[in-house]
């Protein structure tokens, strides 16, 4: 089982981890994403403030840098405020010293340049080294302005804004991997643009009604494929997930598949339509998959598969009957994200409770684990948890009624490459690393230079 | 019918989300609102069915028997019809929750007796152009009321002394339950009268606590909540035509209830009377 899902192959350790909290008591993170290389780690919180993580030589990641992003507005002609916490963050596959992100409140898209400067123009000949103008009386020669080092500074600038395109709250970014245009999808819209256009985008989706009052579906999540710059994928509020292609027409409301599966007759209720719902959906890195998360499940699909998932995982079925009081305390339109591993062979999503969980594809085995500062020590490795619906069958069981439902963790991200894994529980940050080599067989030990890697990748991308 | 308490229990629960979220800061959430809207559908539906298949003997009634009806209902002072105490005996005595549900069920006759002058005012109006399937299910749902006081003579003056006068049931009522009430019909007119948005925007703007809205989203989505009480999101519901109007005064009468509820025991007394 070489180079399958690592954390599995000694079935008591799971992660051993790094942690790093950052505390800031009025900002929840609203959005976790690392980069192409995983070398950096961005987050966005409910207050409009971007924080970006670099990762150390050693492998932990520390603070690189932390701008404002978005602050609220008002838009007076709606009588409105518009929120400035960061709905998503998306990194730019540029290859460049400098590093781009796109970074989306509910109505306007930024695109930030992050750069380093560790030098700085010393001896000008009219300003003096605090950019006051020289007495020019004073100046009786020329000198050629040389190049000092300085203390690393990282600067954020904004380099474009999107705005104005979207009427509704927007909830999606995602980069083609044309790298030259990128969508915004809202609740009724999906647009494209140029990265280097602000003032104008093209509209490919459309589900608003002629009459609102026939309003039957919203757009809850949209995103490229990783390779077919032609093709993306929405999911809807009615829990299904269409495929687009772009070549087909200029205006994709004709779906090219429709991933939607018949609902179960025993489990209808009140609540049936919201927990289908989905809430996010991600293509594959091999790009031959699509995960969908609803309320209760996680589910792979086979693009060449319309009509069921390949794989169904339940997330946290025991919630099924407690549906009615988790409308009431508005926990049932929490929107939890999910994610790929790199070799798409692990899948992960967040619960309640801190809790997050992971299921690995080939084995069918899924495991609990806690994002708590009770629980994580520096270094210790994280033991897996159980929810019972009955009686306690170990000391460690937590019983479904001592779960804690606003503790919840809807932002994960899994490195691209390597077992390090960020996770968003309120205004917290831990990120958490494998040391296990893809093998098993020998455990690494506990600290290394560099991280453990793959030696075979089951799933190589297709194209 | 522990399913029509916990039917009406999540209609209350959705009205008051659809409700508060117009406060929300970052203003409405169009899925959630959604969202909510069918749940509240969902519920609403449960509710009538467990209604219908109660204790309503008069549901299939003709036009012109409901008229008969009414007008003799006019003449009597308060009393249970045949069919509350109907419903009375039914109601198990091992309810869940039996405290709970006599105050539904008088929230339910309170609602209906300003329901009545409503609904009947609305009747005359709208003898001739409603279809038999809608006053059907108007006389049913208006079969339990229990009037409190004569009418007035009907007329459009009426419906403006709703809006206007909280006087116009006879006694003082709480504005919120006057307004819900104006509301409710002038929803259920428009959807006779064909839904203008310019009178969507006017039920919008008498509902919300927020000011004109001139925006096409936000105008759209306000009255759209509205008019949820007067005609859902289409597509799942029979498509006859005549069920926005019934529909307006399901919700209408939900609605009431809502308003009911939050109201103090003293003024809830009062209006009961």
């Amino acid at each position: 089982e070489a180079g399958v899902g690592g954390f599995y192959q000694n079935k008591k350790t799971f992660f051993s981890f790094f942690f790093i909290l950052v505390c800031d008591p009025a900002d929840v993170i609203s959005t976790v994403e690392f980069n192409q290389t995983g070398e950096f780690l961005a987050t966005g919180d409910k207050g409009g403030r971007v924080v970006i993580f670099q990762r150390e030589p050693q492998g932990e990641y520390n603070v690189y840098s932390t701008f404002q992003s978005h602050e609220p507005e008002f838009d007076y002609l709606k009588s409105l405020e518009i929120e400035e916490r960061i709905n998503k963050i998306r990194w730019l596959p540029l290859h460049n010293p400098a590093h781009f992100l796109l970074a989306t409140n509910d109505k306007t898209i930024k695109l930030w340049k992050v750069s380093e400067r560790d030098k700085r123009a010393e001896g000008y000949n009219l300003r003096d080294e605090e950019g006051r103008l020289k007495d020019l009386s004073t100046v009786t020669t020329l000198q050629v302005p040389v190049l000092r080092p300085m203390d690393l500074l990282v600067e954020a600038s904004p380099r474009r804004v999107f705005a104005n395109a979207h009427a509704y709250h927007i909830n999606s970014i995602s980069v083609n991997s044309d790298c030259e245009t990128y969508l915004s999808a809202d609740d009724l819209r999906i647009n494209l643009w140029n990265l280097n256009i602000t003032d104008r985008s093209f509209n490919i989706v459309d589900l608003k009604p002629e009459n609102m009052e026939d309003l039957s579906e919203v757009i809850t999540v949209a995103e490229f494929h990783p390779h077919h710059c032609h093709l993306l994928a929405f999911s809807s509020s009615t829990g299904t997930t269409r495929l687009c292609d772009m070549r087909a027409s200029a205006l994709c409301d004709q779906h090219a598949k429709l991933f939607e599966e018949a609902a179960d007759p025993s489990h209808r209720s009140f609540f049936s339509e919201i927990v289908s719902s989905v809430s996010d959906v991600k293509f594959s890195h091999s790009g031959r998959y699509l995960l969908t998360r609803d309320y209760l499940t996680v589910k792979v699909w086979d693009l060449n598969m319309e009509n069921k998932p390949v794989e169904t995982y339940q997330v946290h079925d025991y919630l099924r009957t407690k549906l009615c009081s988790l409308y009431e305390s508005d926990c049932i339109f929490d929107k939890f994200e999910c994610a790929w591993n790199g070799t798409d062979s692990v899948i992960m999503t967040g619960a309640y409770n801190n809790y997050f969980r992971m299921f690995d594809r080939a084995s069918l085995r899924d495991v609990t684990l806690e994002a708590s500062r009770e629980v994580c020590k520096r270094r210790a490795v994280l033991q897996p948890r159980r929810v019972c619906v009955g009686k306690k069958q170990k000391e460690t069981d937590v019983s479904v009624d001592s779960l804690d439902f606003r503790k919840k963790i809807l932002h994960t991200a899994w490195h691209p490459k390597e077992n390090i894994i960020a996770i968003a529980a309120s205004n917290n940050l831990y990120i958490f690393q494998d040391r296990l080599t893809p093998n098993g067989h020998h455990n690494t030990p506990e600290i290394q230079s560099a991280p453990p890697k793959w030696q075979t990748q089951p799933n190589p991308p297709t194209y | 019918m522990e399913y029509k308490v916990e039917a009406h229990r999540i209609m209350s629960i959705s009205l008051g989300k659809i409700y508060n979220s117009r406060v929300q800061r970052g203003g409405i959430k169009l899925h959630k609102n959604l969202l909510v809207s069918l749940v509240l559908r969902s519920a609403r539906q449960v509710y009538l069915s467990d209604y219908y298949s109660g204790a309503c003997l008069n549901a299939a009634q003709s036009e012109r028997e409901w008229d008969i009806t009414d007008t003799e209902r006019e003449k009597f002072p308060p009393s249970t019809t045949e069919c509350d105490r109907v419903e009375s005996s039914e109601e198990p005595q091992k309810n869940e929750r039996p405290e709970k549900e006599r105050e539904y069920r008088e929230n339910d006759d309170e609602v209906k007796s300003d329901q009545a002058d409503c609904t009947s005012t609305l009747q005359q109006e709208q003898n001739q152009n409603s279809s038999q399937d809608s006053v059907a299910k108007v006389s049913s749902e208006t079969l339990q009321e229990t009037i409190n006081e004569p009418k007035e003579s009907p007329s459009d003056s009426a419906l403006a002394e709703l809006d206007s006068t909280p006087e116009a049931n006879g006694e003082s009522h709480q504005p919120p339950k006057t307004h819900v009430c104006s509301n409710r019909k002038r929803s259920a007119e428009e959807s006779e009268s064909g839904d203008s948005p310019q009178k969507k925007t006017k039920v919008a703007s008498s509902n919300a606590k927020e000011g004109e809205e001139a925006e096409e989203m936000d105008t759209s989505n306000v009255s759209n909540l509205i008019t949820i009480f007067g005609s859902s999101f289409s597509g799942l519901l029979s498509k006859d035509g005549a069920k926005p109007e019934s529909e307006a005064e399901d919700s209408g009468q939900i609605c009431c209830d809502q308003m009911l509820k939050n109201l103090n025991p003293w003024s809830t007394a009062i209006v009961a009377f």
